[in-house]
């Protein structure tokens, strides 16, 4: 069996390499217009906030004299980020959305992956309607999504509270230990669709000769799905997990929105969360150095992933 | 994948070359030290830029609006992160030529510098004698700058359910151990029922009840801050609420105007509310239904200390980089001391005047009829004389408060105490101001 799927992976490769080779190079002129557009406001809006934000990171305030001085900012170094490494609530939260991640990542995964495959079986009927209706959290905007939720949470106003209560439960949607997977459960609600539909593309694209191939070997559709779709698919499943590494690095909309109605989730609940307190606190140098050490964690941890999994697999 | 890789190299490069260039042609962020400005009106017409997080401003700028001609208003609602926004705008040169700041945070705004001095003018330094002391005297920093005029105070009282204290048959509490006792005898005659809700996520209402106490967080001396926030006076309000809280006598999972704190006040869960004046206009509008059911009373004192506390309350401050201060000052000193300008703020905005003659105000002697037409504004004009006029902000409140907070909410949790409340925030403020370069010290 995995014979048949490494010889699907040279099969599905195998056109996009000749055309790589064929291709004809076009002009610089050509590529310069083409590469423009993305470049300007990758500059503009993503490398020149980058070095800001370093520069920035380096830098401290110091004051002149009396009750309230005058300020001015001076190089000093790696204060700021000595400051952040000795910075319990920083590691705190680091720890908190590396528990939020460690579980809800894989969770989120495995249902896009059965999603998926179950949409890619031939059984399925209505498939457009169910594609649709999968990926339709994913067009709401995280903050709504999190407004929305909240109102299901919140033992006042939620439906599902007074249900659950009607059969004797008393749940705690925003309860201490409770939080933290509520807050996933919103993340996981509106970013399974997303993941799904990259999977089922990455599905669409195994030409169906090897299942039929697959079928006179004897396999089953269960065969099929686990020995040879998920192993061709597999790069589609590293870049949904490097997606999903950064997104939880970055996990801020949900939980600050799910604050507002729930005083377990501390204004450091997580590391953006942090950034924006010291900010708010015009401590803008050290929401800088914060920044910049968010941003190396998730290069490492996402390159760090690539290269693991990239070596295990050979891809 | 390699072609990622490269990608992401190439775009490590090109931004440690834009470091470079950003590095090479920066200059010291420094100051001037807040100077007088000058006072010259402007020739023609001015648009001034205007600020604010007050429901209903918008129709208080149109009367002046149709009035002046020459200087036009346009305002701005930053209710929505009021501080982070106006933050910044300063950080980008861009904020406005005035803009709504409450008391507690203008410490914080000075030490950025984000306030010009308008002494200059004669307008502003003569408005002194038209404010109650205490607001005047936090505007200034008891200087002789005049850096914001004050709008309105927020002095706390207690608002009550009426029917459902008489229906229970308990007394109104005159003093906080009365309310402790009246907490357990509502909640004993319905277990759904609470006195109140203490909100961990609320420093602000917090500070108030300390305040109340004579709970001084701050003090300048010796060329440095001195930080009292842990002190006999705070640890009396915090053990306080502390005892209710573990005796499950108030509610802790309702935020201060949230949906969820109206519902539970619509369905006859909360039968009372330790606010502030502006609160007046916030209970009107979200539970019209409660209308005739609120009586508002002095707030329960510590024994014979009769002070009262104050909540919030704002100025409206002289930005920097404002190019049209004469007709800032004009316009500022309209909104905050004409009698249309205030009577109309109340109305709409439940505001409460900072300006004395404000006090005076016919609307302000009438009852109330959301309130049973009771003459609520008694009630807080009492309490008003009774704050404690010394009371000073910390230089990095919006930390202080943010770090009480996460501390209450642990402690609303059950991990935790208020008294631990109080040491993270007396820990963050000695932290911030270190972080501000600004110099403090633990104690008196």
């Amino acid at each position: 069996m995995t014979d048949i799927a490494t010889r699907a992976t040279r099969v599905v490769e195998s056109p996009a390499g000749r055309r790589r080779i064929n291709g004809g190079g076009p002009r610089a002129g050509t590529v310069v217009a083409f590469l423009t557009p993305f470049f300007l406001p990758f500059v503009l809006f993503y490398l020149v906030p980058v070095g800001y934000a370093l520069w920035q990171s380096v830098r401290v305030v110091r004051r002149t004299g009396g009750q309230y001085g005058t300020s001015y900012t001076t190089f000093g170094g790696f204060e700021q980020y000595l400051e952040v490494f000795q910075n319990h609530e920083f590691w705190a939260s680091i720890g908190r959305i590396g528990l939020f991640g460690i579980v809800q990542v894989p969770v989120m995964l495995f249902i896009a992956l059965i999603m998926a495959l179950l949409l890619d079986t031939p059984l399925l009927r209505l498939k457009a309607f169910f594609r649709i209706t999968a990926f339709m959290p994913y067009a709401v905007p995280g903050v709504i999504a999190a407004i929305m939720w909240s109102y299901l949470y919140s033992p006042q106003l939620s439906p599902v509270v007074d249900l659950l209560k009607g059969v004797g439960l008393e749940p705690d949607f925003l309860g201490p230990g409770a939080v933290l997977w509520s807050a996933a459960n919103v993340s996981t609600w509106l970013w399974t669709g997303y993941n799904m539909l990259i999977m089922y593309s990455a599905l669409q694209s195994i030409p169906q000769e090897l299942y039929e191939a697959a079928k006179i070997d004897g396999a089953n559709n269960w065969t099929i799905a686990w020995r040879i779709k998920v192993p061709i698919i597999a790069p589609s499943l590293v870049l949904t997990t490097v997606f999903s590494i950064i997104g939880t690095l970055q996990l801020y909309a949900e939980p600050a929105v799910l604050r507002q109605i729930s005083s377990n989730i501390s204004s450091t609940f997580t590391p953006n969360m942090l950034a924006y307190a010291v900010a708010s606190g015009n401590n803008y140098q050290q929401a800088a150095a914060i920044s910049v050490v968010i941003a190396v964690i998730t290069f490492v941890l996402s390159f760090g992933f690539m290269r693991l999994t990239s070596k295990k697999a050979g891809l | 994948m390699s072609s990622t890789v490269t990608r992401t190299r190439l775009g490590m490069a090109a931004a440690a070359v834009s470091i470079v260039v950003l590095a090479g042609c920066s200059s010291p962020e420094s100051s001037d030290k807040a100077s007088a400005a000058s006072c010259e009106p402007a020739k023609g017409k001015v648009t001034l830029q205007y600020w604010n997080a007050v429901p209903g401003m918008e129709k208080v700028v149109d009367l002046w609006n149709k009035k002046n001609p020459d200087i036009q208003v346009e305002t701005k609602n930053i209710s929505n992160d009021q501080y982070g926004t106006i933050g910044n705008a300063l950080k980008a040169g861009k904020a406005p030529d005035l803009a709504q700041v409450g008391y507690d945070q203008l410490p914080n705004l000075r030490t950025q510098d984000a306030f010009v001095d308008a002494s200059a003018c004669e307008e502003a330094a003569a408005a002194k004698s038209k404010f109650v002391p205490w607001t005047w005297s936090q505007a200034s920093f008891g200087d002789t700058g005049v850096f914001a005029l004050p709008q309105d105070t927020g002095p706390m009282a207690l608002y009550l359910r009426s029917d459902i204290f008489e229906k229970y048959d308990v007394a109104i509490p005159e003093t906080w151990d009365e309310y402790a006792a009246a907490a357990k005898k509502l909640h004993k005659a319905d277990p759904d029922l609470t006195i109140t809700y203490f909100d961990p996520n609320n420093a602000e209402w917090f500070n108030g009840l300390l305040w109340q106490n004579n709970a001084k967080m701050y003090g300048y001396a010796d060329d440095k801050w001195h930080v009292t926030v842990e002190s006999a006076q705070s640890e009396q309000v915090a053990q306080y609420w502390q005892q209710l809280i573990s005796d499950k006598l108030v509610r802790t999972d309702l935020a201060h105007g949230s949906t969820q704190m109206y519902a539970a006040y619509q369905k006859d869960q909360i039968a009372s509310y330790v606010g502030a004046s502006w609160g007046y206009s916030m209970f009107r509008d979200n539970l019209p239904k409660q209308a005739g059911k609120w009586t508002i009373v002095p707030m329960p004192t510590w024994g014979a200390n009769g002070a009262s506390g104050n909540w919030g309350g704002s100025t409206v401050a002289f930005m920097k980089g404002s190019k049209h201060l004469y007709e800032s000052v004009k316009f500022n000193t309209w909104l905050n001391t004409d009698p249309e300008a205030l009577a109309l703020e109340n109305e709409l905005g439940g505001l409460y005047p900072a300006a004395t003659d404000g006090l005076e105000l016919p609307s302000l002697a009438e009852g109330v009829p959301y309130y049973d037409n009771q003459k609520i504004f008694d009630v807080f004009a009492e309490s008003s004389k009774k704050v404690d006029t010394s009371f000073t902000w910390g230089p990095t409140q919006k930390t202080v408060n943010l770090a009480l907070q996460d501390a209450m909410a642990k402690a609303a949790a059950g991990d935790g105490t208020l008294s631990d409340a109080l040491t993270a925030a007396q820990d963050a403020a000695l932290k911030s101001m270190q972080d501000q370069a600004i110099p403090a010290a633990a104690g008196k």
